[in-house]
């Protein structure tokens, strides 16, 4: 009976077909890794004040919400935006003068729910300091710093 | 019906260097009982292999192999080098692979490996149903109040401040 040994031709396959299984399970685990770990959250600041009644338009949906919670008067909505947030890479919304800002940094991410660390700060000051779970079609909101006649409220909302 | 000479003249090399096919050895054989002159033919064949073979023998055992590989190894260096990349392109170049059958297991791999990567990265990790939002609040300066409005799905995080400041904007 004759014996067929391994050819150094087919070792040379082998050895390149390994290579490069293991190059593409590296990048697609990492790049998989990358693309489920961002969450979009929807932000929006807006300027609540009892300067006036005008109740901006594009925030009749929390209106009810922040109707009910709030005695505020006037709701105007600064700005809007949606963030997508990567582990450990956090986004900040700066102000205008660039002195107060709200950092968001995604530290987690589980099914349904994006761990979220939250910090406010003015003048190189941490005001606040927070960790929430935010949930999917659920909303968070941060309030409370001043300006003007009235205050500044963050408005999060899991949307994944 | 017997072969002629002719016919089988041209098979006699092949039938001499044992090259030809079972039908042809016999065709052959049974041509030469009854033809001394391909028989001669065949016999002139053998004496003259014998008499190549004996002085090329000689020749051999003349030679010097080791320094005909010393000289072999001397000209190998001086073959024309390839650049790193093109070294790196022709080992990554996989299109010789499809002519072969390797790439039939590796394909069966690399659906296993899928499939067992799949259910390990899109394994869905457990929810928090009855986890507060939460999870810590601190605040150095300011007083804070956390209110949950679990009907209308929100929390509120509320920082008391008294001073005037600026609000984020584009």
């Amino acid at each position: 009976m004759a014996i067929r040994g391994v050819g150094e031709g087919t070792r040379h396959d082998m050895r390149r077909i390994a290579f490069l299984l293991i190059v593409f399970f590296i990048f697609s685990f990492f790049s998989l890794s990358t693309a489920l770990a961002q969450v979009q959250v929807r932000m929006r600041v807006i300027l609540a004040s009892n300067a006036g009644q005008d109740i901006d338009p594009s925030l009749r949906d929390v209106y009810k919400d922040l109707g009910s919670l709030f005695s505020f008067t006037s709701y105007r909505l600064v700005r809007e935006e949606s963030l997508n947030l990567s582990l450990n890479q956090p986004a900040r919304i700066t102000g205008r003068t660039g002195k107060a800002f709200l950092e968001v940094t995604l530290v987690g991410q589980h099914k349904n729910v994006a761990e979220l660390r939250l910090r406010v700060v003015r003048e190189g000051t941490e005001i606040l300091n927070t960790q929430v779970r935010l949930f999917s079609r659920r909303t968070v909101l941060v309030g409370g710093p001043r300006y003007g006649e009235g205050v500044v409220i963050y408005a999060l909302y899991g949307n994944f | 019906m017997k072969d002629s000479c002719s016919s089988v003249s041209k098979l006699l090399e092949k039938y001499f260097d044992q090259e030809s096919s079972d039908k042809e050895r016999l065709l052959v054989e049974g041509h030469l009982q009854d033809c001394p002159a391909c028989r001669d033919a065949l016999r002139s064949m053998e004496e003259l292999r014998t008499l190549i073979k004996v002085p090329v023998e000689e020749a051999v055992q003349k030679e010097d192999f080791p320094w005909v590989w010393q000289k072999i190894e001397r000209e190998i260096p001086l073959q024309e080098k390839l650049t790193w990349w093109q070294s790196v392109r022709s080992w990554l170049d996989i299109s010789p692979l499809f002519k072969k059958k390797v790439w039939i297991p590796a394909v069966a791999t690399v659906v296993v490996l899928l499939f067992i990567t799949a259910q390990i990265i899109f394994r869905k990790t457990p929810s928090y149903p009855d986890a507060s939002v939460v999870e810590y609040i601190e605040s150095e300066t300011n007083n804070v109040m956390v209110y949950d409005l679990e009907k209308e799905k929100v929390t509120v995080i509320w920082l008391f401040e008294g001073s005037e400041k600026e609000p984020a904007t584009t």
